[in-house]
């Protein structure tokens, strides 16, 4: 690890100087310093550490996996592993002008429903919007959910999407990658379903490997898998 | 318990106290982070014969909402000793001591949390003393510091911990259970390392003002011992062996 | 309690793979979790356990300490056992007075142990009518992963099974400790509870917290060392048919004595 990268911690003095604070880091006087677990990374100008424990906070657009908590007559609320609750009101499903009821919200997604959806607007004044208007987003049907760490997600989508396409040509599973680190895997081969899962887990526990891409094609590529 | 002497010697003529320490020497610490599945952030501590589990969830949803803050999350401390932690059996209805320590402990937190970044949120902090023998707060507090960082709540520094203290007219560093009840003054002390600034400070007993600047002094330097441990505890999950969990 | 909501796509999971006699984690049927007991976890407590059952993590701590008897009950010492969900166990634990599962936990937990007679109370009279010896098994859960009935109740048996009792004479009318004298604490029997859940028309052993979620009723049976079934509680909302109960009370005995063997190792310091 060259010694513009370093692991660091809570307190810790990642450089002292005229650098900008990016993300997880503030400045004290002069010195920059770390607010979570990490690695710190040092520019020409400016200084930023890449969280391993940071929680998922929503970013307008980013694509994430939800699970209806509840609802009311004019929405629902849903878990989006972040610290706010995501809100996805009965317009986004029904139309502007539609007024529902309770139970007919209930018809289109009840508690425990698994739903892709989309970041619309957050600021933190409020909880985060969500939407599921888009084709590729609503209700999930089938698959498996798979949890990581957000930190991770970057790595399971690799550079160009490598990583995930490796995944998914090896396995022939569909794989949807929430940005919260939620994770819904489907296979009709249960075999290609096993081995999507186990490729997943493999990148959340070893994402820091160089070649990490190389060796999950080597798992993906054994025979023998039980 | 029995087996400990009534007539105890708290510091011999060597220098050793009743439980063969140095006087700047602090009892066991094993700190260890990690360790729960469901909280967002735990940290277990054994120091001497205290055995403190911590776990952390947050920033999450604040129930009742009255208590939520728009401008920042908030921070809660719940420090609560079993039934079984002490030589007595304790009533589990929290006591006012509790209620005490998990005020101070909060406030020895809250200076290096940073929670405006989580307006209307709360971070929870239970602390859960399941074996106690004098100096807990420091315990807990050094556990809860670990616990946080564990849980990705952003931290401008960690918290360390240890108490100093006056034993048979000696400054001594980290007090146990019988110098607490037998020796004449006993300061507990929480400090940010980095920062360089005291954040929980206690005391009980009588100190001139010269025995007050080394205890403090004493104590600063406990809490420096502490904090490598803490860093440890963290390396060991996250960093040990280039390896990340 | 510890209420998550189980999202459709799981509990078709779990009913699918039961239908081929398979459970998410694996497990057979029939089949309870790992079961690591560590004993004397809490040294200064008279007797301690730390249970993990799966990722179900509870501790007991036994405290034996001089106490009035029981108006009616001159001749018999106290046995207490209680049961307390942290809120570092799981998400949804609330800080404050318990809520109904968890007091019916404590209960169910206290009257396996009670209603085998494993602690034999006649022999915890320090003066008959005036002190006797009170024994408290105080259990936590620390972390929540399904079954808390099974979890706790083992942590109480084992904690039970490995405490130490010290001696207490009359002097001046107050008990005092005799140095030096303690004894294990007489015990006649194991109880071992075992919970099973009802998913659709299956009966798992030992639910995980999915299969918790998931389940429509449950039941736990409590049986001693000589095989008899000292206690049962049924729970949940759905019902189970006479050939099920009588299933599960083949299933209590049967995996009941496995785990008797567990808790009787970890008891003698493994």
């Amino acid at each position: 690890m060259d010694n513009r990268r370093k692991y660091v911690i809570p307190g810790d003095v990642i450089t002292t100087g005229p650098f900008r604070p990016e993300q997880n880091v503030i400045l004290e006087g002069n010195k920059i310093i770390s607010t979570t677990i990490g690695v710190s990374e040092i520019y020409d100008d400016s200084a930023k550490v890449i969280s391993l424990t940071a929680k998922y906070l929503p970013k307008i657009n980013d694509l994430v996996i939800g699970k209806v908590i509840s609802n009311t007559s004019l929405s629902w609320e849903l878990d989006i592993n972040s610290c706010y609750v995501g809100f996805l009101p009965a317009s986004d499903v029904f139309g502007r002008d539609f007024s529902a009821h309770a139970d007919e919200l209930t018809s289109k997604l009840k508690a425990g429903d698994l739903v892709a959806t989309r970041i619309a607007n957050f600021d933190r004044t409020r909880d985060p919007l969500i939407t599921i208007a888009d084709r590729d987003l609503g209700k999930i049907d089938s698959g498996d959910l798979v949890k990581i760490s957000p930190s991770k997600v970057p790595r399971l989508i690799g550079k160009r999407g490598t990583m995930i396409q490796t995944i998914e040509t090896a396995t022939n599973a569909v794989i949807t990658i929430g940005q919260n680190g939620w994770v819904v895997v489907s296979c009709d081969n249960p075999e290609g379903l096993l081995k999507a899962k186990k490729a997943i887990q493999m990148v959340n526990e070893h994402a820091h490997v160089a070649n990490l891409t190389d060796q999950v094609k080597d798992m993906l590529e054994l025979k023998s898998e039980s | 318990m029995g087996g400990r002497e009534s007539t105890l010697v708290l510091l011999d003529e060597n220098g050793i106290r009743c439980d063969g320490r140095k006087v700047d020497e602090p009892r066991r610490i094993m700190i260890k982070a990690g360790g729960l599945k469901n909280a967002d952030g735990s940290a277990y501590i054994e120091f001497g014969d205290n055995k403190i589990l911590v776990g952390v969830y947050g920033p999450r949803d604040v129930h009742p909402k009255h208590m939520s803050r728009t401008d920042t999350g908030i921070l809660r401390v719940r420090y609560h000793m079993e039934p079984f932690s002490v030589s007595e059996r304790k009533n589990p209805a929290p006591s006012r001591r509790e209620i005490e320590i998990s005020k101070v402990i909060k406030e020895a937190l809250l200076p290096a949390v940073i929670l405006d970044n989580f307006p209307r949120t709360a971070v929870d902090v239970f602390i859960e003393v399941l074996q106690a023998d004098g100096g807990t707060r420091c315990a807990a507090l050094a556990a809860a510091s670990v616990a946080l960082a564990d849980a990705g709540i952003p931290m401008r520094d960690m918290v360390a911990a240890c108490a100093s203290g006056k034993v048979a007219d000696t400054i001594v560093l980290d007090v146990n259970n019988e110098e607490d009840q037998a020796g004449q003054a006993d300061m507990p002390i929480g400090y940010m390392p980095n920062l360089e600034k005291i954040t929980l400070l206690q005391l009980d007993g009588v100190l001139n003002a010269e025995e007050f600047k080394k205890c403090v002094e004493t104590g600063i330097n406990g809490c420096k011992i502490v904090y490598e441990l803490q860093k440890k505890a963290l390396t060991d999950k996250y960093f040990k062996n280039g390896k990340d969990q | 309690m510890t209420q998550s909501i189980i999202d459709d796509l799981k509990k078709s999971q779990i009913l699918e793979l039961l239908e081929q006699g398979k459970r998410i984690d694996g497990r057979a049927l029939d089949e309870p979790r790992t079961l690591t007991v560590e004993i004397d976890a809490i040294p200064k407590a008279n007797g301690s356990a730390r249970v993990r059952l799966g990722d179900t993590e509870a501790v007991c701590g036994v405290k034996i300490q001089p106490d009035r008897p029981f108006p009616d009950m001159g001749d018999k010492g106290i046995f207490i056992c209680t049961a307390e969900l942290l809120p570092l166990s799981h998400p949804s634990v609330e800080t404050g007075p318990p809520s109904p599962d968890v007091i019916e936990l404590a209960r169910v937990v206290d009257r396996g142990i009670r209603e085998s007679h494993m602690v034999d109370i006649s022999q915890l009279v320090i003066q008959q009518n005036k002190s006797v010896v009170g024994v408290f098994a105080d259990i936590v859960v620390v972390d929540y992963d399904g079954n808390l009935f099974d979890a706790c109740s083992y942590a109480a048996t084992a904690a039970v099974l490995n405490s130490k009792m010290p001696k207490w004479e009359m002097k001046d009318d107050v008990p005092t400790l005799v140095e030096g004298a303690e004894s294990d604490l007489p015990t006649t029997t194991i109880p071992v509870s075992i919970t099973m859940a009802k998913i659709g028309d299956h009966i798992v052993v030992d639910p995980n917290s999915d299969e918790w979620a998931a389940m429509d009723c449950r039941i736990t049976i409590t049986t001693d060392s000589n095989e008899n079934i000292v206690a049962m509680q049924k729970g949940g909302s759905g019902g189970f048919t006479l050939d099920e109960i009588i299933k599960c009370g083949d299933l209590s005995i049967k995996q009941g004595a496995q785990i008797r063997e567990t808790l009787k190792h970890a008891a003698k310091g493994s």
